[in-house]
């Protein structure tokens, strides 16, 4: 009976050890390839902006081809505004803070790589934060500092692994616009918000 | 198109994964429809509706418009004009030496928090660039032997020993700074070379009380602070434009990019 029991024992640690190893291989590999995806993304807008063949516009086009895969701009926009304000508006309303905010982001996005020189990227570890998130960490290292960013990613069911925040200096850039517009709504209404960054979007057109 | 998870109130109270990833995956009409939000990201983010105590708000708005002012008529055509005088490797020896001078201040909180790696590695820094690198102007400790600056100031100690930030003040020419950061520049000021330059007859200018009844050594003092900016802001030119641009309004995109900043240093 003894044996009998050491056997059953030893089957359900074999068992365990096997759910173990395959639950955690393929979650290991998955943030190895999210590294590597990010890298190559990475590697592709480097690319671009070091080839002086291309055009200002066309510069911008790739760039914006190349990253619209990697950032969902749109949960960036609901993000940003927080779920209370989100929900309080309609349908239309929200679509239209979306392209506006996303607009506004990409714009912004673009206009930091302006001022690009010689910086070399140095993507680093990625690390999985929690089951469906996973931050791959990145340095912009110039000829006299580092600068830290990290970008974060979840996992999207269609679409693979996308980035929803970005961290530079540990600074979020949705946390930053989340202060923001709240504090923005404190004061005017979502008309008024709306209003202002309409004007901005032209002007910036 | 009505989203299959309205229709049921049952599962529209859910807030599983599965049902945050179906609504966030595509651009479609969808994401604009939904009433579900995900709260698994809601809680990765600070609440936006609690107030920031921000008894100074007032006074920090214009302090901030006063500020960027100053920048964008001042400093930085200044900072432009010096670099268009100074060749760039002169501009990086100019900062290389100023920052080596800092050492103590790196060294001193460095030991304070408890990094001895880094207070020895800030040590071998200051001892090679001083005389290999002469004065400072060069940087061989990070270029051959691979040791990097550990920057650390009295602040970041306070804040690793728990002690918060206090409310937020922003200081005339300094910018964004806190209860705790702008009390942490006394101490930190003891340590910088700079305070100390001593009142030489040699030195520029040459008469006593010649400008604005200044002392002299107010004079060079101010020299030295003044050579420090332009110098350090003409190796960053067009970074404040381009930061600003994600400002919806200037004084709390500033605060908000300070603190969580600041937070981050601590925590390294």
């Amino acid at each position: 009976m003894k044996v009998h029991l050491k056997h059953f024992a030893g089957r359900i640690l074999i068992v365990l050890l096997m759910l173990f190893f395959t639950s955690s291989a393929p979650l290991a590999d998955e943030v190895k390839e999210i590294r590597a995806m990010t890298k190559e993304k990475v590697d592709i807008v480097i690319n671009i902006l070091k080839d002086k063949s291309l055009s200002k516009n066309e510069k911008k086009e790739g760039i914006l081809e190349t990253i619209d895969g990697l950032f969902d701009f749109s949960l960036m926009a609901r993000l940003s505004l927080g779920k209370k304000h989100w929900k309080s508006l309609s349908k239309a309303k929200r679509k239209e803070f979306s392209e506006l905010f996303v607009e506004r982001l990409k714009l912004s996005y673009l206009e930091k790589l302006d001022l690009y020189t010689d910086e070399e990227v140095v993507v680093d570890e990625a690390r999985m934060t929690k089951k469906n998130r996973v931050e791959v960490l990145t340095y912009l290292v110039t000829k006299d500092d580092k600068k830290e960013m990290i970008y974060k990613l979840y996992k999207t069911k269609k679409k693979g692994w996308m980035v929803y925040d970005v961290d530079v200096l540990g600074v979020s850039i949705v946390q930053t616009y989340r202060s923001q517009f709240s504090g923005v709504l404190k004061k005017d209404t979502m008309e008024q918000l709306l209003e202002r960054m309409r004007s901005a979007g032209e002007l910036g057109a | 198109m009505l989203h299959p998870l309205i229709s049921n109130p049952a599962s529209a109270q859910e807030k599983s994964p599965e049902s945050v990833q179906m609504l966030s995956e595509t651009e479609t009409d969808e994401d604009f429809e939904d009433e579900e939000f995900d709260d698994g990201f809601e809680d990765e983010f600070e609440n936006a509706e609690e107030e920031i105590f921000d008894p100074l708000s007032g006074y920090n708005s214009v302090m901030t418009e006063f500020n960027d002012g100053f920048y964008v008529y001042v400093l930085d055509p200044v900072a432009r004009g010096y670099r268009w005088i100074m060749p760039d490797p002169a501009r990086r020896g100019v900062k290389n030496f100023f920052h080596n001078l800092l050492f103590p201040i790196r060294f001193v909180n460095n030991a304070l928090q408890l990094k001895p790696i880094n207070a020895g590695e800030e040590m071998f820094r200051f001892i090679i660039n001083s005389t290999v690198g002469i004065f400072g102007i060069w940087d061989p400790a990070k270029e051959w032997f691979g040791l990097e600056a550990h920057e650390e100031d009295f602040g970041q100690t306070l804040g690793y020993y728990g002690v918060g930030g206090g409310f937020h003040i922003v200081l005339p020419f300094l910018g964004p700074s806190n209860l705790r950061d702008m009390f942490s520049l006394y101490p930190d000021m003891q340590m910088d070379p700079v305070y100390y330059v001593e009142n030489r007859p040699y030195n520029f200018p040459k008469k006593e009380g010649e400008y604005l009844g200044l002392s002299r050594q107010t004079i060079q003092q101010t020299n030295l602070l003044m050579l420090k900016t332009v110098n350090r802001e003409s190796l960053r030119i067009g970074q404040y434009e381009n930061l600003k641009k994600d400002a919806i309004e200037l004084y709390p995109f500033l605060r908000d990019v300070y603190e969580q900043n600041r937070a981050k240093l601590i925590e390294e």
